[in-house]
């Protein structure tokens, strides 16, 4: 089909018969873009801009004196991040949010993915009840709770009673450097599981019924309905579990800072109570580029997270 | 624990405003242009007009009742007093510093005052407005840089020995002198019952740091050296660290608790029988033992026991400061005049239990007719001001840090000397 060939009637009229439609596609981009605006300019003001300042301030040397004059402070290229690194602090904060993420995730995932089972096919009567119950450490207020937590675990505490009433002597928990980190990654994983529980439980309703009658008409029992077909159907609500545990996990915070401080001997401290730290000492060029560490954590983990599950969902 | 939190919290939001800005021009440090002494003369005239007031929660709550008569003597002033909760108080003063947005007259603390010491953001003192020598010494040094004063001190605290007298007179042994003396009096105080006689703080943070550093004064070392270098790595120091690490080591002391919390209700059970403390747990510890008298009864002070070379110890409390910003710094000096008057400072421990910063008042029936505050009175007559200098609250901090290293035997001194040197060279003292 050629140009050449087509009547000049037709070509008269295909003219306005094309430009109508563009017109009112640029009104409703217009329209488009006018809705999106608020948050346009919210995510401008709040997100773009201060992330591209604190990538920037992160290759400057300023600090809590050059407030005043916060332009007045010289340009020191990857300084910061060289720092970073050759802090000991930092590289074991690093290994501390790792052994976070190793542990803690893994261990949230399994306890919130048993949940849901149970509750999914155990549990019918008070179903309801007893997803509130799971879930309310999810809305409990945090402080509180480590508070309890830290009463708990003190060396007199109540899991020390309750270890003296069956014949062990309990140690102080929280002061050991190596059981510390087991108490801060279980308030994460005890804070953290019923977000799992009902994320895995969605995804458990969304299983059609009739692929495990199909399944235990063949013959297959519950293990195997549950490898062959609950966990493969699942996978992309796994990753999605996964990818917001780990990102979540890698910035822990509120667990270490309210039960320990980051103690004994640094041995729970976490790359963003690091940052925090830094803030709060007025290095505020360490502590931005310690936040685009986090970042570049964040961002390498998800992209491989997505990886290695994407393939299989 | 209401500094720590303040301290902690520091700039945090001002850091996010500014942080906005910055990429939109050029960087590039200037030289500073220096500070000159001696403001014009402040008269005797009543001030007028306006005066903006920033000051934490605490002590400044009964500011407006302290402040009548002054009101009275001033008509045509305008006092307007805006309390900041402690937590946020700092961050808040420098967000409105950075944004020329700050009150006329604020206060400030003197142990962790010095980043704010700089003609850009305060006023020097006025030459005659107050006589320097009217203070505890070290509390008007902690506002001196280079020989230009930024603040007047307001009220004051420092520490001192707690002890449980009635366990102390069963055991038969006094308040040690020395720190040779500290362990067999310590040892004592375990004999007649307590579990740990000394309840240390074990925070690992800028409060440890600061009693190290006040060892180390005591061991006859110096925190930085007269050209201001950091000077840390020294014998002193190590002994610093050594003697705190002791009271661990000899089991008078446990890294497991008190905590802060548990402190005074451990001190009132006698599962500890000392404390190193400000003088605010004079007032608490009735209402920690549930009931009234007690304290007098079962507590005696003493000023703190002398390493190799004194028994210095740090001075703290409240100063005020007027903005360099300030549409009436006449009437700003006026007021902070009026504060550091001996009988204003004498109705604020009426009012609150400030302790005065001003020498005389302390002579005051209210003040002297309380035996246990005597070793305080004695302890902040010999006091030091922490380095004027920038960072000292993350050097300070990162010592905390290397003193529990010490404290539970996984460093030595000699290394965390080393170390918190090294560490204090690579943050620099926040000088330009």
């Amino acid at each position: 089909m050629t140009t050449t060939a087509v009547p000049a009637t037709e070509r008269t009229r295909a003219v306005p018969r094309t430009a109508a439609p563009r017109a009112s596609r640029g009104r409703r981009t217009a329209v488009a873009w006018l809705f999106l605006a608020p948050f346009g300019v919210v995510f401008l003001v709040y997100t773009a801009i201060p992330t591209v300042a604190a990538l920037a301030l992160s290759l400057t040397d300023i600090r809590g004196a050059d407030l005043r004059t916060p332009f007045a402070v010289d340009f020191t290229g990857i300084d910061n991040y060289l720092r970073l690194f050759q802090d000991d602090t930092f590289v074991r904060d690093i290994l501390n949010t790792a052994l976070f993420v190793v542990v803690g995730v893994p261990l949230t995932m399994g306890a919130g993915f048993a949940l849901a089972l149970v509750l999914n096919s155990g549990v019918s009567r008070l179903r309801g009840a007893f997803r509130t119950v799971f879930f309310a450490p999810v809305v409990t207020n945090v402080v509180a709770v480590a508070l309890i937590w830290q009463y708990a675990f003190h060396v007199d505490g109540t899991v020390d009673k309750l270890l003296g009433a069956v014949g062990f002597a309990g140690p102080n928990w929280l002061d050991d450097p190596d059981l510390a980190m087991p108490v801060v990654i279980l308030l994460g994983v005890w804070r953290n599981f019923g977000t799992a529980m009902v994320l895995f439980l969605a995804g458990l309703q969304a299983v059609p019924r009739d692929v495990y009658e199909a399944a235990a008409l063949d013959g297959a029992g519950r293990w195997r309905q549950l490898r062959h077909i609950t966990l493969p159907l699942l996978m992309p609500t796994t990753l999605m579990v996964s990818v917001l545990l780990t990102v979540f996990y890698l910035q822990v915070f509120d667990e270490p800072y309210l039960l320990t401080g980051g103690g004994p001997l640094g041995s729970t401290e976490s790359v963003a109570l690091y940052t925090y730290r830094q803030f709060g000492a007025g290095e505020f060029g360490m502590s931005s580029a310690a936040s685009f560490v986090t970042l570049a954590l964040v961002t390498v983990v998800s992209v491989v997270q997505f990886r290695l599950l994407r393939s299989r969902t | 624990m209401p500094h720590l939190s303040r301290r902690t919290a520091l700039r945090l939001t001002a850091g996010m405003a500014l942080g906005a800005a910055l990429p939109l021009a050029g960087c590039g440090r200037e030289d500073d242009a220096a500070a000159t002494s001696g403001a014009k003369k402040v008269d005797t005239s009543p001030a007028t007009g306006t005066v903006n007031v920033w000051a934490a929660q605490g002590d400044a709550d009964v500011l407006g009742k302290v402040l009548t008569p002054f009101k009275a003597a001033n008509p045509d002033l305008a006092v307007q007093t805006t309390l900041i909760p402690n937590a946020e108080y700092y961050t808040k003063l420098q967000a409105a510093v950075a944004a020329g947005k700050g009150p006329d007259l604020a206060q400030f603390f003197p142990e962790s005052q010095a980043q704010f010491l700089d003609s850009s953001t305060l006023l020097p003192v006025p030459d005659d407005l107050v006589d320097p020598g009217r203070f505890f010494k070290s509390l008007w040094d902690a506002g001196v840089v280079n020989d230009v004063a930024y603040t007047v001190p307001w009220y004051a605290y420092t520490y001192a020995l707690v002890y449980r007298s009635d366990l102390a007179k069963k055991a038969g042994v006094e308040a040690p002198t020395t720190w040779a003396g500290m362990e067999p009096f310590l040892k004592g105080l375990q004999s007649a019952g307590a579990a740990h006689a000394l309840g240390a703080d074990i925070g690992w943070d800028i409060f440890n740091g600061q009693d190290v550093a006040m060892y180390a004064w005591q061991a006859g070392g110096s925190l930085v050296t007269s050209d201001s270098k950091w000077n840390l790595d020294t014998p002193q120091m190590i002994d610093a660290l050594d003697y705190n690490a002791s009271f661990f080591t000899a089991g008078t002391a446990d890294t497991g608790g008190p905590t802060f919390l548990d402190a005074q209700p451990y001190f009132v059970s006698g599962r500890t029988a000392s404390m190193i403390t400000g003088p605010w747990v004079i007032g608490q510890l009735d209402t920690a033992a549930k009931k009234s008298g007690w304290t007098a009864s079962h507590v005696a002070t003493a000023p703190l026991s002398a390493g190799a070379s004194s028994s210095v110890s740090f001075s703290a409390g409240g100063t005020w400061g007027v903005l360099a910003d300030s549409g009436n710094p006449d009437a700003a000096w006026k007021l902070v005049r009026h504060l550091a008057e001996p009988t204003t400072q004498v109705a604020q421990y009426k009012a609150y239990g400030s302790l005065p910063a001003v020498v005389s008042a302390w002579g005051d029936p209210v003040i002297k007719g309380q035996p246990l505050l005597d070793a305080f009175f004695t302890q902040l007559k010999n006091t030091r001001a922490f380095p004027q200098v920038g960072t000292w609250q993350q050097v300070a901090t990162r010592l905390g840090k290397e003193m529990e290293a010490v404290a539970k035997g996984k460093q030595t001194a000699a290394k965390a000397a080393a170390a918190i040197q090294a560490y204090a060279e690579s943050v620099g003292t926040g000088r330009k």
